[in-house]
């Protein structure tokens, strides 16, 4: 089961490892991304990075998404994580399932404007956010599972 | 291509860098060639900016350790991305004082490979109980 649907551009590091990761005790971090499942050194960093207390599976957005459809992952706790909205929305687009997704970090870049502290996006990406939100789904804003839920659906129309 | 002293630059999660360095200033008196970046508050690109502007001279490139506080985390990643086409630097995580010191000790007169083994079996060594 899909314990937390995250977004965050900085993929596998401590906040996901750590922060949530002994919060919620997942057995598994899928990280979707085509560009980490296509290159070697950037499948070995990001698996790396979630030794030794999680295991990570790095898969492209199809893979990943044809895995979970299948039901590879039906007994284990996971998370899912994606690099941005665009991967997102591509992988509800394709049938995943969602209610919620953590948006965990969009950090300042050239162009991204301030949503949350650690939410900063652009036009384009907000408009893609907006497309999530349409579709019923709760974007809710959280660093850190510790930190105060901030519900940013209204903040993306 | 040898050229000077190796640079030294620690990249880390908020103020951690810039007081390591602070610190060992306290305890060495200078130091020289010596960088700190917060590279929570940096995208990739500007990090990887950053160490081009530190490490290129006009004609080449100056060789450089690059100091992150914790592997697999997002400083770390940023900082593999931007080092992997310099063959000239080499990228140590998990820095502490102790290793930040022998570094300011031995970029003078080290070679870049000495030194990271040094500096390895340095900071390692100091974590340890401490009784007497």
């Amino acid at each position: 089961m899909i314990l937390l649907f995250r977004i965050d551009d900085r993929l596998i590091h401590a906040q996901v490892v750590v922060g949530w990761g002994r919060a919620l005790r997942p057995d598994r971090i899928v990280l979707a991304d085509d560009v980490v499942s296509s290159t070697d050194w950037e499948r070995e960093l990001y698996a790396a990075a979630a030794r030794p207390d999680l295991t990570a599976t790095v898969l492209s957005e199809r893979e990943a998404f044809e895995q979970i459809s299948a039901g590879v992952f039906d007994s284990e706790r996971i998370f899912l994580l994606v690099r941005g909205p665009r991967e997102a929305l591509r992988m509800i687009e394709m049938g995943l399932p969602a209610d919620e997704i953590n948006v965990g970090g969009l950090h300042p870049r050239a162009g991204r404007r301030m949503i949350t502290e650690n939410v900063h996006a652009d036009d384009a990406e907000r408009a893609v956010l907006r497309e999530i939100v349409k579709k019923g789904i709760t974007l809710e804003a959280r660093a850190l599972p510790g930190d105060r839920r901030v519900t940013i659906n209204s903040k993306v129309v | 291509m040898e050229k000077g002293c190796i640079i030294g630059i620690v990249i880390t999660h908020g103020n951690l860098a810039e007081e390591l360095l602070a610190t060992a200033k306290m305890i060495v008196g200078e130091t020289h060639d010596c960088y700190a970046i917060s590279g929570s508050d940096l995208c990739d690109e500007d990090v990887a900016r950053r160490i081009d502007q530190i490490v290129s001279t006009g004609d080449g490139e100056r060789r450089a350790v690059v100091f992150v506080d914790y592997f697999g985390g997002s400083c770390s990643a940023s900082t593999v991305r931007a080092t992997r086409s310099h063959p000239e630097i080499r990228v140590i995580s998990g820095v502490n004082l102790p290793m930040l010191l022998d570094f300011v000790n031995k970029q003078d007169t080290y070679g870049l490979d000495e030194i990271v083994d040094h500096l390895l079996h340095r900071g390692q060594e100091s974590i340890r109980v401490v009784k007497f």
